[in-house]
């Protein structure tokens, strides 16, 4: 392809991914009283009345605090479970890859379902956040085993033999070796648990206690009956702590790939 | 410094064993060589002695300690590994440092002790870069001093030179035992070359197939191999064969006086060194048996022969190119009785 053509396609396309977001954005700041697009005159009008519904904070608090649990529990097992796979598991490594991203090839409905009947079989039920955690750790463990498990292909174990014969115990070498260069992996596995959390609809529906809700739900159960840019607000401001969270991480741990 | 002994060594995988009863007592700031073909055991047993592979029967002591029980962090050792293994993420210093912070050493000292080391292995200025922005030869200097600056009991080395071309291989063989000389550490080097060993070495430990084929000075493994094995493995070897009478045997070169208990009428192999043999003019007057020159290769400094002598008896010689012969060209050849070794009897 010629160069020039290459870059109008390249437009093209983000323009198609991008362009629905710019909507919904622009739309958010409508003066009107209805979702439409192009706004009537511009305001911030319904971010007020957003950040002055209760519901929708509580429903905000509880996916962030979902997202950070879920991002923290599968960023340990995650890292643990790709550790084993690079390092350990030898002949049962198809099957501990396969294992581990199953959940990614079960539809997400079945897997919601079948752990609606597990977190009540086994006395949880949902009226506590553990079966939702139990069901975002499952569903983002497979992108933290992905991400890390790729950057630990990278890692020769003479390094870890190395510290080892230097006078480093078990811990410190995984802290002072093995993470800091796997930390790449590691940060971008836990950047989609958070991201997927954050996001997961049919997961969240299912293992929801009563009078529970996420933001997804939340803004689903709001759309049902009303259409104001209230919902491109929420929308909006979910979309910017996304990218928050993303720009964040990239600035504070430094995503940056060691070049070797 | 540390003497280290070890006795009866074994290590199976499950498929036989891979080292075999392995027993060598290292005296102390001795540089050892284990030199072998590829998958002798060589590796292995150095892990052992490192302690990353358990042994599976057999015991090492460090002056008289026994350390098989002992996890690799705490048996004190240097370990230069054949990549390097310098930790990417880490200055040339920290890479240094790491070993004396695992010791809990004080600031200062790490300091002047890094320095030290820099200086020892002659790359003071080098403290700031990271092992990517260094070459090969420096990083296996770096890999060096990391191993000594912790000023372990034991230095092990696994074919550290095998990554570098060979002018540089040379050059590290004599900056390796130079050093080592000069720390007097008591040091283990695994290696298939045997120039490498040969040089480097106050002893050699040549091992075929898990087992110990001979321990020796560089000039015992050479001049005296124990076996036919051991005297190919270093370096050509002529194998002459010929009959024991009256404590003589009777070889292409004429009559050969040996030592040792042979019977009479016995078949024997004796070892020659292709430069142990002098070759002369033929009408020199000099002593010697004829041969014709098949063929030579001329490379330099010397040029290698191969002559047929008398019952068909093909001998490769090699001689400084003083004097040139032709190909077709009949000499004669020349041995001292003493640079023929019997390596027993033929099969
Ligand atoms: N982890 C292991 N599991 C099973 N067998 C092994 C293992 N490591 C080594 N072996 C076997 O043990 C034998 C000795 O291996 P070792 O690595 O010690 O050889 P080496 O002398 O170092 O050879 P090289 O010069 O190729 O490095 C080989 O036959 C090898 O296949
Ligand atoms: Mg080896």
């Amino acid at each position: 392809m010629s160069k020039p053509f290459f870059t109008v396609y390249c437009l093209i396309i983000y323009a198609f991914l991008l362009a629905p977001i710019a909507v919904v954005v622009i739309a958010s700041f409508n003066a009107g009283a209805f979702l439409t697009f192009p706004p009537q005159g511009l305001s911030f009008r319904w971010y007020l009345v957003f950040f002055n519904n209760e519901v929708f904070m509580r429903a905000i608090r509880t996916s962030l605090w979902i997202a950070a649990m879920t991002t923290v529990i599968s960023g340990i097992i995650g890292t643990m479970a790709a550790m084993f796979y690079v390092t350990h598991a030898g002949r049962l490594k198809e099957t501990v890859r396969v294992a581990m991203l199953a959940p990614l090839l079960l539809p997400e409905v079945l897997t919601a379902i079948s752990l609606l009947f597990f977190v009540y079989s086994v006395g949880l039920g949902t009226q506590n956040l553990v079966g939702m955690i139990v069901g975002h750790v499952l569903i983002t463990l497979p992108f933290v085993f992905i991400n890390v498990s790729a950057s630990m292909e990278s890692y020769d174990p003479a390094w870890s033999l190395a510290a080892q014969s230097l006078g480093a115990g078990r811990f410190t070498r995984f802290r002072r070796i093995m993470l800091p260069l796997i930390k790449p992996g590691v940060i971008g596995g836990c950047l989609f648990a958070f991201i997927i959390s954050f996001d997961v609809f049919t997961i969240s529906f299912m293992l929801k206690g009563v009078g529970m809700s996420t933001l997804p739900i939340q803004l689903f159960d709001y759309l049902r009956t009303n259409f104001t840019p209230e919902a491109a607000a929420v929308s909006t401001c979910s979309i910017v702590l996304t990218m928050a969270v993303v720009i964040i991480s990239e600035k504070v741990l430094g995503l940056r790939i060691h070049r070797f | 410094m540390t003497e280290v002994s070890i006795e009866k060594l074994t290590k199976d995988y499950g498929q036989g064993p891979a080292v075999n009863s392995i027993s060598i007592r290292i005296a102390e700031g001795e540089f050892i060589s284990l030199l072998g073909p590829s998958g002798c055991g060589k590796t292995t047993t150095l892990k052992m002695i490192a302690g990353f592979e358990d042994a599976t029967a057999g015991a090492i002591r460090f002056d008289g300690r026994d350390v098989v029980a002992v996890p690799v962090e705490k048996r004190d050792i240097g370990m230069v590994f054949q990549n390097y293994a310098l930790f990417p993420h880490m200055t040339v210093e920290k890479n240094l440092a790491f070993g004396l912070e695992m010791r809990k050493t004080p600031k200062d000292e790490i300091r002047i002790r890094i320095a030290k080391v820099l200086d020892m292995v002659q790359l003071t200025g080098y403290s700031e870069r990271y092992p990517r922005q260094l070459s090969g030869g420096q990083q296996q200097r770096v890999a060096l001093a990391r191993a000594l600056v912790i000023e372990p009991k034991i230095l092990l080395l696994d074919e550290p030179l095998a990554n570098l071309d060979a002018k540089l291989r040379e050059e590290m063989r004599v900056f390796i035992r130079d050093l080592q000389r000069r720390v007097g550490i008591t040091t283990v080097y695994v290696t298939h070359d045997q120039a490498e060993a040969m040089t480097m070495s106050d002893r050699v430990v040549v091992m075929f197939g898990g087992r110990i084929a001979q321990i020796g000075t560089p000039s015992d493994i050479y001049e005296r191999p124990a076996n036919l094995e051991v005297a190919e493995f270093v370096g050509q070897v002529n194998i002459i064969r010929g009959k024991v009478g009256n404590r003589v045997v009777s070889t292409a070169f004429g009559d050969v006086p040996v030592s040792g208990d042979f019977a009479d009428g016995a078949e024997l192999m004796l070892a020659l060194r292709p430069e142990a043999v002098e070759l002369l003019p033929i009408n020199s007057g000099a002593m010697g048996a004829q041969a014709k020159v098949l063929s030579s290769y001329y490379s330099g400094s010397l040029v290698d022969y191969r002559l047929e002598l008398a019952g068909g008896v093909v001998v490769n010689v090699q001689t400084f190119p003083r004097t040139r012969f032709a190909d077709g060209e009949q000499v004669l050849v020349h041995a001292p009785a003493d640079r023929f070794w019997p390596l027993g009897s033929a099969a």
